[in-house]
């Protein structure tokens, strides 16, 4: 073999074993990097680290939304207790904890299918809350028109109705925006307070009868 | 030796190659500008994704004065007493010695000045106040106050037909050409005009793809049919803002056509239809279907159920009212509710009925009601666009055309049930519903019992039952066609 080649193929092996250093190195790197972000993601998913409230904070009064068994109007309040905790996030935490544990009185029903969780909350400065639920409001929903509506609002009254910095709720189905929950309510817009189909007066309406 | 040599330089060849097309993309496009009184069409080049005019050209057809300078790589131009200046290979522009950033910088390329599309909103509107309008992703401008009534371009399989919807804002003339066996051209006598959408696939046997064309300056509709075409048929209608082209196949002379595909062959000359009746065509959706079946218990299925009534109350329409009557789905398919819109939408259906069945977890409620779209529904959102009256809104506006006529029948629909199945209640309610937001014909959802009791469930898979309702909703059809309210499209 001319020596010329020789050294041309020494050359290009060595070539190749610096890149195969330099691929399993990122490689490894990558793979470090997805662990980590793959451990602070599951995070949320389990029980939050630090609770929702502080044992020193106040009672809050609350009303929590489910359907109603009469059917009209189609969602009742029940009246319930969260603490006033100094982040309005943890507050909708606790609403919406409430809401998964379901009614008490036995003329409800409960709102959220079976399996639901919320896996993230988050609230802009305009008061439009982001709620992402786990894929099981949608999957273990039984379906029918009214029924949808009534998931859909007992979240959105309980959450504008008791606190007042929330305008607007913005409901997230796994992560990602759905056109519908069961096939016929959209979500693509936020979602306004509709005190319409429940038992309760808006606030407004309720102070100026008391004057 | 050589050999090696030819092989690097292939190999380095090829990776700027690479490179360069990743970066570059260099297309000559014709762009028309529409100004009040003139147009201009220039060539475009589209390089690293974005859209250089040539300066030159524009600012000459504008007639404003200005200095190309060669040694300072500079070009000013000036337009009374205000000054504009740009420089080779940079983003930043001076207007009156005030700097201004654009997105992209600008380029000279064999003495042609090549200005990023923004240039003329950001540097030329400041300089002369005329206002530039750009869709992105069009390639047309439109300069000023010129009017450029918005198109809207569909496209149907009805049966052994392909039905293409051409609606504009004000009237125009449409005529067909085909000078190649595989190409259909729509002329329009009207430029500008302002598309929705420039170019839309089908993909079904007859026609492939729909395109808009001006890049001459003339409007026309490029459409890519099959050989086997062999008339194109065009039926205006609506004071000539709305056209429907016909593609129909050879052989298969519409007459010779399947019994079962007569009624959307009634729909393809909706002309000849009998004009008095304000109610004359209907879109039937069933709801749910294929993957989504809907609310379900171990013995139906609520796809299942719509389905049947849906076909029950199709023929009832047909033979009662001489409707034509379509239904969104009629066969166990998955469709989103943007298509059921859409085919009540695109055949100019003066009603649209979607039948769901209820679910609730309360086992002794009736569960049924008649919805209507939510009345403020989207207001916060498109408030610009709900104050103009204009074509065209976001899609989930639709519904505010024809919400008095969609209250109108939801409550003579109510009442028709309450005569023809006693003992049930029907109250109307209201929702942001997906499959009613976007529709432009009075539209109402019409949700039947609560598959979660048993008693109602047999009910509803009862023959008997089922024709009763069917007939009820038929009485408020005729009712409704009868009605002020019902628009005639």
């Amino acid at each position: 073999m001319p020596r010329h080649i020789t050294i041309g193929l020494i050359t290009l092996g060595v070539g190749f074993a610096v890149a195969l250093g330099f691929f399993v190195d990122v490689v490894g790197r990558v793979q470090s990097l997805m662990k980590n972000d793959h451990e602070s993601a599951e995070n949320p998913f389990k029980a939050p680290a630090k609770p929702l409230y502080a044992p020193t904070d106040p009672p809050l009064n609350v009303k929590i939304f489910f359907p109603a068994e009469s059917g009209d109007p189609i969602l009742a309040a029940e009246d319930q207790t969260i603490f006033k905790s100094g982040e309005l996030g943890n507050r909708a935490k606790q609403i919406l904890q409430k809401l998964q544990e379901g009614p008490h009185a036995d003329k409800m029903f409960p709102s959220l299918p079976k399996d639901t969780k919320v896996q993230d909350l988050f609230i802009s400065e305009q008061g439009t809350a982001f709620i992402d639920f786990s894929d099981a409001i949608a999957t273990n929903h039984p379906g029918g028109v009214l029924n949808e509506l009534a998931t859909i609002y007992s979240i959105v009254d309980s959450l504008t109705y008791n606190l007042p910095e929330i305008k607007q709720v913005k409901i997230l189905i796994g992560g990602v925006e759905k056109e519908t929950l069961a096939g016929h309510c959209l979500l693509l817009l936020p979602l306004d307070m509709d005190l319409s189909i429940t038992n309760v007066m808006p606030r407004e309406e309720k102070t100026a009868l008391l004057r | 030796m050589k050999k090696t040599r030819i092989a690097v330089l292939v190999a380095a060849l090829s990776a700027a190659v690479f490179i360069s097309s990743g970066l570059i993309r260099a297309a000559d496009t014709n762009f028309p500008i529409y100004f009040p009184d003139s147009k201009l069409v220039v060539k475009a080049d589209v390089m690293n994704r974005t859209v250089y005019l040539p300066l030159r050209e524009i600012v000459g057809h504008m007639a404003l004065p200005y200095t190309d300078s060669i040694s300072l790589e500079t070009l000013t131009i000036r337009s009374g007493n205000n000054r504009l200046v740009v420089t080779r290979n940079s983003s930043l522009i001076s207007y009156n010695d005030q700097i201004i950033v654009l997105p992209s910088p600008m380029l000279r390329d064999n003495d042609r000045w090549l200005a990023p599309i923004e240039f003329l909103t950001l540097g030329l509107t400041r300089l002369t106040g005329m206002e530039f309008r750009y869709r992105s992703g069009a390639s047309r401008i439109f300069a000023g106050n010129v009017a450029a009534p918005e198109l809207e371009m569909n496209a149907q399989t009805l049966g052994p037909i392909t039905r293409l919807t051409i609606r504009c804002a004000v009237p125009i003339n449409l005529v067909a050409r085909r000078d190649d066996p595989t190409k259909a051209i729509l002329s329009i006598d009207r430029a500008p005009l302002d598309p929705a959408r420039e170019r839309f696939d089908h993909r079904d046997r007859l026609l492939h793809s729909v395109a808009f064309d001006d890049s001459d300056g003339e409007s026309k509709i490029v459409l890519d049919i099959v050989r086997e075409v062999s008339e194109v048929r065009v039926t205006p209608a609506d004071n000539n803002k709305v056209f429907f082209v016909d593609l129909l196949r050879a052989g298969e002379l519409v007459t010779a056509a399947p019994p079962a595909a007569e009624p959307p062959v009634a729909a393809a000359r909706p002309d000849v239809l009998p004009a008095e009746r304000k109610v004359r065509v209907i879109v039937i959706d069933p709801g749910h279907g294929g993957m989504d079946t809907g609310a379900r218990t171990p013995a139906a299925a609520e796809k299942d159920l719509t389905l049947a009534l849906a076909r029950k109350l199709r023929t009832a329409l047909q033979t009662r009212l001489g409707a034509t009557v379509l239904l969104t789905r009629d066969s166990d398919i998955t469709l989103d509710n943007e298509a059921r819109s859409a085919v009540a939408n695109n055949n100019q259906a003066n009603l649209l009925i979607s039948l769901h069945a209820g679910y609730s977890a309360n086992k002794t409620e009736s569960g049924s009601s008649v919805f209507v779209m939510k009345e403020d529904f989207g207001d916060t959102f498109a408030p610009a666009a709900v104050a103009r009256d204009q074509l065209f809104l976001p899609w989930y506006l639709g519904y505010r055309m024809h919400r008095g006529g969609s209250t109108a029948a939801a409550t003579i629909l109510q009442q028709e049930l309450a005569k023809g199945v006693p003992g049930w209640n029907f109250p109307i309610r209201t929702g942001r519903l997906a499959v009613l937001s976007s529709a432009t014909m009075p539209a109402l959802l019409l949700e039947i019992g609560n598959l979660n009791n048993t008693t109602i469930m047999q009910a509803l898979m009862d023959n008997g039952f089922q024709t009763r309702l069917v007939s009820a909703i038929v009485d408020a059809v005729q009712h409704f066609s009868e009605s002020p309210q019902a628009a005639a499209n």
